[in-house]
């Protein structure tokens, strides 16, 4: 399949072509004998599984920093999330990785560029290993889908490490191909659904704070992933009303699915509710990275009362309407009449 | 007779005229002999038996110069391996002390200054652990080798703090607790006036810290802490003002006091020599009025550190123009902000000063 011709077909068709092709396979004798059956992504929903008390948050002193570059964390036996040291970037995003039958989606790939930086594609390779050699396949079986988020560079600065990556795709720096990439034709309300295997992952566009994001449903551990629109902490909202749509659109598809967490790309806030200033490398208390539908509710109820750019608390998040180039929460603490 | 061409850098083909540098290879127009050489002991006896006293007194400034490059953090900064202090010495008698901006992103400058009966440490830095800032450790070092050199078999200290409210230059105090003859200016207001003769004339007084004709001149600024001092080195004709007035964002503590020091510090500059004007950070990069954010910890386009007293003429009218008001106001060399975030931003570019965005390191 030609580049153009990937691009006007949605990547859940393509998934349809690859199975047949891994399914040619299968014919093979001594792969046949290797691949076990698949496992069922489908059965007693949603699949359990757990956050850590306690992410890696930095330190006091950023160069004597002893953690690893990417925090890894299985939250069950088929999804892992990643997180980026905040002494590597202080951006420190999450970012899932969904592993199906066919297909491994990686989503958001950190604030740093180089390999020998941060060795991310080693880090997901060493993933794809692990969950290889517990479930008996062969890694080269499966095909590595690179996507990210949102269009900033937080999110896809490590794409690059991937170019050189055998069965694997990423995504494209622009609206067209990032669109292109899940095969869409009407953004923001079309919702498509990714075929990893067995494990269909719903995807729709979440337009504000940038115009270039979508929200992401894994209808195996039924967790929204809703990027940077809204997470635990300033959420920056350039566009008041094409944001306001997308929580919308968050808010009915709660209706209308199961959610057993929303799950945003930062943390900047702490648990009793502290800013943790733009750009900090210490995060000694931070809240967890997952939310509820109810915190997620509560903010659309506030954001409906809101009407002028500011910073408003929801209890959860702040929303940050339209102050990205601003202001801030914090004060000059010196001050004296 | 011919006339003597004039020496232009930019076309003499010596590489290092292109950078600023003048006279690469030594101006021959300048004497060879100049007076400022009594001021250096770099030829002490090898058996002295008596302690060397230095010479302070000089006409102009001392001999000295900065030719190092600061550190200036990591792209990864937990990879960083520079020196957690990295030491400078600008003469004999004069240091500076950068705080790796890996360890602490504010990355304050700390000063050891010497003289014939002691030695003055202004500012402490911004963090308290020494296993992470090693400052007493680096000083004691400094301090110790000096006097091996100078003959002498002590050399009190004083540490002085040019706010004692800012934890970005105070923390390494701490580290100072207890350290035999060591005199540590109190930090609570009224009882670092009292301690410096400033407890009935703060702010339009003046204190003094001896160290052995070498007399450090305090003056009240505050402004941006309201216990802000400075200090002025008669030797070096530096002035130090921590963050009163740094290549930086200087966030406005009270806009009147504020004005108010900047008039004083400019009459100061007035009646005194003043060779550059040594602040406690740097923020801004060599790009005109565009600065690190906060918390940065790679900072590889800083300005210089050493500001024209010049200067000083512009801050203090671009104070009077922001006074009273809630705003962030941008010029070449420093950014003003009063009553506003201290992470301010603003889409109000001035339309004097040129618009070049600086390269982003990744």
């Amino acid at each position: 399949m030609d580049r153009r011709t990937f691009l006007t077909s949605p990547a859940f068709a393509a998934a349809v072509t690859l199975s047949n092709a891994a399914l040619a396979g299968v014919a093979n004798a001594a792969a046949a004998s290797v691949r076990p059956g698949p496992i069922d992504f489908k059965a007693n929903l949603p699949a359990p599984g757990g956050f850590p008390d306690k992410w890696i948050c930095g330190s006091p002193s950023a160069m004597d920093n002893t953690d690893p570059p990417v925090h890894v964390h299985w939250y069950n036996a088929h999804t892992a999330i990643l997180r980026q040291n905040k002494a590597y970037s202080y951006e420190a995003p999450f970012a899932p990785l969904y592993f199906g039958n066919d297909r491994v989606l990686l989503l958001d790939e950190g604030f740093v560029q180089l390999r020998n930086d941060w060795d991310l594609r080693g880090v997901v390779d060493g993933c794809i290993d692990d969950w290889c050699r517990r479930n008996n396949r062969d890694p080269a079986s499966l095909e590595l889908l690179v996507a990210f988020s949102h269009l900033h560079a937080d999110h896809y600065a490590a794409t690059n490490q991937f170019a050189d990556r055998p069965n694997t795709r990423y995504m494209g720096l622009t609206q067209e191909e990032m669109l292109g990439f899940w095969g869409m034709t009407n953004f923001p309300e079309q919702r498509v659904s990714l075929d990893l295997g067995g494990r269909e992952i719903l995807i729709w566009g979440s337009p504000g704070h940038v115009i270039s994001e979508f929200a992401h449903y894994d209808t195996y551990t039924q967790i929204l992933f809703t990027g940077d629109m809204f997470y635990r902490g300033r959420c920056y909202i350039s566009f008041w009303q094409p944001w306001f749509d997308s929580m919308k659109r968050l808010i009915e598809f709660c209706d209308t699915h199961p959610v057993t967490h929303v799950m945003g790309c930062h943390v900047e806030i702490s648990k009793d509710g502290q800013d943790y200033a733009y750009g900090v490398t210490y995060q000694p208390d931070e809240a967890p990275v997952q939310m509820t539908v109810q915190q997620l509710r509560d903010a659309f109820e506030q954001a409906k009362t809101i009407t002028k750019p500011g910073i408003y608390f929801t209890g959860t998040v702040f929303l940050c309407n339209q102050t990205r180039g601003t202001t801030t929460i914090d004060k000059y603490p010196y001050r004296y009449d | 007779m011919g006339t003597k061409p004039t020496y232009s850098p930019v076309l003499s083909g010596n590489s290092m005229s292109v950078t600023g540098n003048a006279y690469p290879n030594g101006n021959p127009d300048i004497p060879y002999n100049l007076p400022g050489v009594r001021n250096t002991d770099s030829a002490v006896p090898l058996h002295r038996t008596t302690p060397v006293t230095h010479v302070y007194s000089c006409e102009g400034p001392a001999p000295g110069k900065f030719v190092m490059r600061w550190t200036y953090g990591s792209n990864i900064a937990a990879k960083n391996r520079d020196p957690r202090v990295q030491v400078v010495q600008y003469n004999e008698d004069t240091f500076v002390l950068r705080q790796n901006v890996c360890v602490h992103w504010e990355a304050p400058f700390t000063y050891l200054l010497f003289g014939n009966k002691g030695a003055l440490l202004i500012d402490a830095g911004a963090t308290a652990e020494a296993l992470y800032y090693p400052l007493r450790e680096t000083v004691d070092a400094i301090i110790t080798r000096w006097s091996q050199a100078r003959g002498r078999q002590k050399v009190p200290l004083t540490v002085a703090l040019t706010s004692g409210e800012d934890v970005a230059q105070n923390q390494g105090l701490v580290q100072f607790a207890g350290r035999a003859d060591t005199v540590i200016v109190p930090k609570p207001l009224e009882v670092m006036k009292r301690f410096y003769g400033l407890g009935g004339s703060w702010p339009s007084g003046r204190g003094r810290i001896d160290l052995g004709d070498r007399v450090i001149e305090v003056i009240p600024t505050p402004g941006t802490h309201k216990d802000g001092v400075s200090f002025y080195d008669p030797y070096c004709d530096f002035l130090f003002t921590g963050d009163l007035i740094f290549p930086g964002k200087i966030n406005i503590g009270n806009d009147r006091d504020f004005v108010a020091s900047l008039e004083r510090i400019k009459a100061f500059i007035a009646d005194h020599p003043v060779k550059s004007i040594l602040g406690g950070h740097i923020e801004m990069m060599f790009v005109p009025g565009r600065y690190y954010p906060r918390f940065a910890t790679y900072k590889p386009y800083e300005r210089l550190l050493e500001m024209d007293p010049a200067l000083v003429d512009q801050i203090l009218d671009y104070a009077r123009a922001v006074q009273g008001k809630d705003t962030m106001l941008i010029r070449p060399d420093f950014v003003l902000l009063n009553g506003v975030s201290p992470d301010q931003r603003t889409s109000d570019w001035p339309s004097d000063v040129p618009n070049i965005i600086p390269p982003r390191p990744f």
